[in-house]
């Protein structure tokens, strides 16, 4: 299937227009002509993709759409004296959790939505239980207003608990897994 | 009604909220950043959802986080209370599209309402007086003109401008060419912009505002509140009735606050806002778009609840209240803050010690108990203290005695000037203008 892609940018969600870019204009129009797709659409899902700060707009001639937003999971906790203009996703460091083990070994949701530890429901979950992580890796899906927001291992580590079921609500800042450090 | 309510507010509004909709049999939901998970509302909500980090911003401005929790909570409904998103067309809009109910009024009249200058040509149109003036100058002449048709005093001000910059008040026709010169080159200084107007310049207004319900066929106008206690625009003190009012100019208010409500077919409550000259001829300032935080004082006279008939007409049930209601006695609201009672700066911290005061006729509304921590993010407002009595001579006498009795230590608070204020000859025997706490510090 050939598809319109378009990258985020790096700066996790900075507020849509900045940054943000179609990958390869020329590709992208070679891409929209083969595939039946006019440039004027494929512009059209760019300026939405910026707009949302999608990560990936997946078209096909049938008119189905696919987007895909992909955010680092929670970051790594410590405490560079944060200036002013930090960028609006990046994370608090996580409520104190009574007898919890040392910050950074848990990723959290960032922000309230669905939890699915799978692309689809058919597919196999992302991670299991003493699967290692690298830094990077899409660990589970957020779904928050229709959006599936692909959350990432922000260091390396080994999954020694995943602390919330497939399908479950999710809060801010809720802790979704816990890594050990490998 | 409703089954389930999100409130997307805090502090002592979003408990409010949670008040009715526990007494209405519905359920709520509250929502809250991480610096107030263990705030009241949060824990006397039926359910929680954190929204987000303490900046306001991505917590209770976050629009996406906010419908996010409504759609995992499965409520029906979201009450914005006062501030944050309260007055926000772009949100009810949001709201709705997502199926669930505003309880505000049409994003629409939001919308045209908060622009002030739509504002004053829909409330011109319906035959509500507002603050002579002109549009912007073309040249020295139209001033003139203008001044001939207003009378002096007018005040200069800036198109562009706000806070003081570029405004120059015009008492003697002769020195009207260099204020205007020197309102133009502030104007251009401060806001690159020498763009002026004229308006009547009022020397000591006084701040009354109407109560109203519409249900977009009908309305009425629920009594008036004084709001003239304020520093630098903030209310302190509001008390319903006014003693500003005689009953003639009372009912012409009200009737013009009623018909405004009807003409814009305004459905919920929401407050007209108008400037008393010392003439008690008032003019229309703006119009708020929700609840409001002295909307306690209006209750307590009526014997009314605003937030439950609030939800009933977002509800889309008829107006109940006749415009033959009348108020009983006299109430009094003070708003206490987390301040310095002499820089006014806010004053975070955790509360120590806590007393509230009780007794006959009086209410306190507020999200602050012991060991309570004043979180730095939000506004400071720590409580509303209202008593209610037969008359307004009795109801300071009552405030005097719960101010005595409202004990907080661990943050520093507006207490003090409260009690000042209540010995204040002027403010006590009614003669207030919304300087008069200026001459007060002074």
């Amino acid at each position: 299937m050939k598809s319109a892609t378009k990258k985020g940018s790096e700066s996790k969600g900075k507020g849509g227009a900045k940054g943000a870019e179609v990958r390869s204009p020329e590709t992208a129009a070679r891409a929209a002509r083969s595939s039946g797709i006019d440039l004027e659409t494929v512009r059209e899902l760019a300026r939405i993709a910026t707009e949302l700060n999608l990560s990936e707009v997946e078209a096909d001639p049938s008119g189905r759409i696919r987007v895909r937003r992909r955010l680092g999971g929670r970051r790594v906790v410590e405490a560079k004296a944060d200036s002013v203009s930090r960028p609006p996703i990046t994370l608090a460091p996580p409520p104190p959790v009574e007898g919890a083990p040392e910050p950074g070994t848990f990723i959290s949701s960032p922000f309230v939505g669905t939890f699915y530890r799978a692309p689809s429901p058919e597919a196999a979950s992302f991670v299991e239980v003493g699967d290692t992580v690298r830094k990077g890796q899409v660990v589970c899906i957020v779904e928050a207003m229709k959006l599936m927001n692909e959350i990432e291992a922000e260091a390396d580590g080994k999954v020694v608990e995943i602390l919330t079921r497939n399908g479950e609500h999710v809060e801010y800042g809720q802790s979704l897994f816990r890594l050990a450090k490998s | 009604m409703f089954k389930k309510v999100l409130i997307a507010n805090r502090g002592e509004i979003a408990l409010r909220v949670i008040r009715a909709c526990r007494e209405a049999g519905m359920r709520s939901v509250a929502v809250h950043s991480t610096a107030d998970a263990d705030a009241l509302h949060v824990r006397f909500a039926d359910e929680k959802v954190c929204i987000g980090p303490p900046p306001a911003r991505l917590s209770y401005l976050n629009i996406p986080a906010i419908i996010s929790a409504a759609e995992i909570s499965g409520a029906d409904s979201v009450h914005p209370g006062y501030g944050f998103l309260a007055e926000n067309a772009h949100f009810a809009e949001v709201v709705q599209r997502c199926g669930l109910h505003w309880i505000g009024p049409q994003p629409e009249v939001m919308r045209s309402m908060g622009d002030k200058v739509s504002a004053r040509k829909l409330m011109s149109a319906a035959g509500v007086p507002i603050l002579p003036g002109t549009g912007v100058l073309e040249n020295d002449r139209d001033a003139e003109e203008a001044i001939e048709r207003i009378g002096l005093p007018v005040i200069i001000k800036a198109s562009a401008g706000g806070g003081g910059r570029g405004m120059k008040i015009v008492e003697d026709i002769d020195r009207l060419h260099t204020l205007l010169a020197q309102a133009r080159s502030e104007a251009q200084a401060g806001f690159g912009n020498p763009a002026v107007y004229i308006e009547r310049y009022i020397a000591r207004p006084r701040h009354v505002e109407v109560q109203v319900l519409g249900d977009g066929t009908k309305a009425v106008a629920l009594g008036e509140r004084e709001c003239s206690i304020q520093r630098r625009h903030q209310k302190l003190v509001e008390e319903a009735p006014s003693v500003a009012l005689e009953d003639a100019r009372r009912a012409e208010l009200l009737g013009v606050a009623r018909k405004a409500t009807l003409a814009i077919g305004y459905k919920t409550v929401g407050t007209l806002e108008f400037l008393l000259d010392e003439d008690k001829r008032f003019y229309f300032m703006e119009m708020n778009t929700r609840i409001q935080v002295e909307h306690t004082v209006t209750e307590e006279v009526f014997g009314v609840d605003l937030v439950r008939e609030q939800m009933r007409l977002a509800a889309g049930e008829p107006l109940r209240i006749g415009n033959d209601i009348r108020p009983r006695g006299h109430a009094i609201e003070l708003r206490i803050n987390a301040e310095d009672p002499v820089t006014f700066a806010p004053s975070p911290g955790r509360i120590t010690a806590l007393n509230l005061p009780g007794g006959l006729g009086v209410r306190v509304d507020t999200h602050i108990y012991t060991n309570y921590v004043v979180p730095p993010y939000y506004d400071s407002l720590l409580a509303k203290l209202i008593v209610r009595a037969e008359n307004r001579p009795a109801a300071l006498a009552r405030m005097r005695r719960a101010l005595a009795e409202f004990v907080v230590e661990g943050c520093k608070t507006n207490l003090d000037f409260h009690r000042r204020l209540l010995a204040n000859a002027d403010f006590v025997s009614g003669r207030m203008d919304t300087h008069l706490v200026e001459r007060m510090s002074g």
